[in-house]
């Protein structure tokens, strides 16, 4: 089975949601781990609220903060 | 009950003998061995039952690299070192003996500094040895040791020279009598790249260092630690722990190493060995992994508890244990989740590594970068605030393990002989003598 997909890029990197045919915005969006918080500001749809969270923050600094958060 | 075999050497000969693991009368672990010529040895290795023996190596990946350049076998372990093609792990951190010369004289010395005529390493020699170790499978980690290396005044001349040839970590092993007594040393040694202060600190009462020192030293030792404060320098202590003498002392030694953090980054902890110049007798009850974390966690009111550690992944994890603890503005301590193959000189410059790493990733693109910044302050946050307790159980003749032996990272780096493992070079027979350091 294909991977689901939830937007584009067009030639010029401007993202758009696959839903909303909107293009994402720079919006405030929070990250919430083990009781913790962390206001980011990440393309989003401003119609549906989809985040799009780039592949290297995700395996790179969200994933340092949630192995530092984690119990053993 | 016999629980495992392994080689060891005989404590009078240092002949190569088979050995067994068993679990005694008493519950815990013995390494037992004879030798036709002078008898059998029984040796106290686990201070606790069958099931937490195992369990602390339950995550053990065995050893399978062979080292780059190493030797072909020819008397077998630990006759080859320098390393051998029987050795199971490339080098990481080593030493550089760049001098015997010390200002202590003190009755407990692996090295047995001072007892030989005083040499240093000339800058070639050292020159030679980087790149030794550059053929090797460098550059290492690499610890300026001695003797007491800052008897001599070109370590800067000497780390130079070391980052001129590709090496970058440079840990300055010392009893830090220089860096209390010498205004501006402790800057001088920033300005020259010392990545790290590893401060013999035994304890924080004179008793401790009479014995063990041979001389009253509390004071010395927190004047280096301000010195090196105020100078920038990342401090790590490190307590040679022996039974009787501060084996109590280990709460006090946390606690005020917590109170000196972020500056002092952890406490390092080296349980006495019976090996060099030691004018201690192994007692009956010798030190080891489990009993040194029930008096951490009896001495610390369970501020640090015996789960928080966890075994050495690149060596034997029986060789080593460690925890990192998140040090919250409450003064409260959150164990972290622990991490595999840390070494003991790679604390602080590798958690700013893996960070730095981690940073570097940034999003392009017409939408603008994502804005991080509480990740990027928590993250912060962990670097600084980060405190690492961690222990090196060396071996001896007496509890010595062919098996852990092989699986050694720590070199000492020898004109004549290679990278020796830490534990090889500094064996000695009953009368002092040893395999390697020459004499």
């Amino acid at each position: 089975m294909a991977d689901k997909n939830y937007y584009t890029i067009d030639p010029e990197g401007k993202l758009t949601c696959l839903k909303c045919k909107c293009k994402l915005e720079k919006g405030r969006a929070k990250f919430l781990y083990l009781d913790n918080g962390f206001p980011v500001e990440l393309p989003v749809c401003p119609k549906c609220g989809f985040v799009y969270v780039p592949e290297e923050l995700a395996l790179g600094k969200v994933l340092s903060v949630e192995k530092a958060l984690e119990d053993k | 009950m016999e629980i495992g075999k392994t080689t060891s050497v005989c404590p009078v000969c240092l002949a190569r003998i088979p050995a067994r693991k068993v679990v005694g009368a008493d519950g815990n672990i013995y390494l037992e061995k004879r030798c036709w010529d002078h008898g059998p040895f029984r040796t106290l290795i686990w201070e606790g039952d069958l099931e937490s023996y195992l369990a602390w190596g339950a995550s053990d990946v065995p050893g399978s690299v062979i080292p780059v350049g190493a030797g072909a076998v020819e008397r077998g372990c630990p006759y080859d070192c320098g390393l051998c093609q029987s050795h199971e792990r490339d080098g990481c951190c080593v030493l550089l003996e760049l001098t015997n010369r010390c200002n202590l004289r003190c009755p407990v010395c692996f090295a047995s500094a001072g007892e030989q005529a005083p040499r240093d390493l000339s800058l070639e020699e050292i020159g030679k040895q980087y790149d030794l170790l550059l053929s090797r499978g460098g550059p290492f980690n690499i610890q300026l040791s001695g003797g007491e290396p800052t008897m001599r005044d070109d370590l800067d001349a000497i780390i130079a020279l070391g980052k001129e040839k590709g090496f970058s970590f440079f840990q300055l092993n010392t009893n830090g009598l220089r860096l209390a007594r010498e205004p501006g040393y402790a800057a001088h040694l920033a300005r020259a790249g010392v990545s790290t202060v590893f401060l013999q600190f035994d304890g924080l009462e004179d008793h401790i260092y009479r014995t063990l020192r041979g001389a009253d030293l509390t004071q010395v030792k927190l004047d280096a630690i301000q010195a090196c404060r105020e100078a920038g320098l990342p401090v790590v202590l490190v307590p040679t722990v022996a039974p009787g003498v501060n084996d109590q002392a280990l709460g006090d030694i946390l606690r005020f190493a917590l109170s000196q953090a972020p500056h002092v980054r952890g406490v390092h902890i080296q349980p006495i060995s019976y090996f060099g110049r030691c004018g201690l007798e192994a007692p009956e009850k010798r030190l080891t992994i489990p009993g040194i974390l029930r008096r951490i966690e009896e001495q610390t009111g369970g501020l640090m508890k015996y789960a928080d550690f966890g075994g050495g992944g690149a060596e034997s994890p029986y060789c080593s244990f460690h925890a990192s603890y998140l040090h919250r503005e409450n003064g409260s301590l959150k164990a972290l989740p622990r991490r595999k193959s840390q070494c003991c000189c790679t604390k602080s410059s590798e958690a700013r590594d893996y960070v730095a790493q981690q940073w570097s990733g940034r999003v392009s693109g017409s939408d603008g970068d994502p804005d991080t910044a509480s990740l990027d302050a928590f993250l912060q946050q962990v670097v600084e605030n980060t405190f690492t307790v961690s222990g090196m159980v060396f071996q001896d003749a007496d509890n010595l393990d062919l098996d852990r032996l092989r699986r050694c990272y720590i070199c000492e780096v020898d004109s004549q002989y290679g990278m020796v493992p830490f534990c090889a070079y500094n064996l000695t027979d009953r009368k002092g003598r040893a395999l390697y350091r020459k004499s």
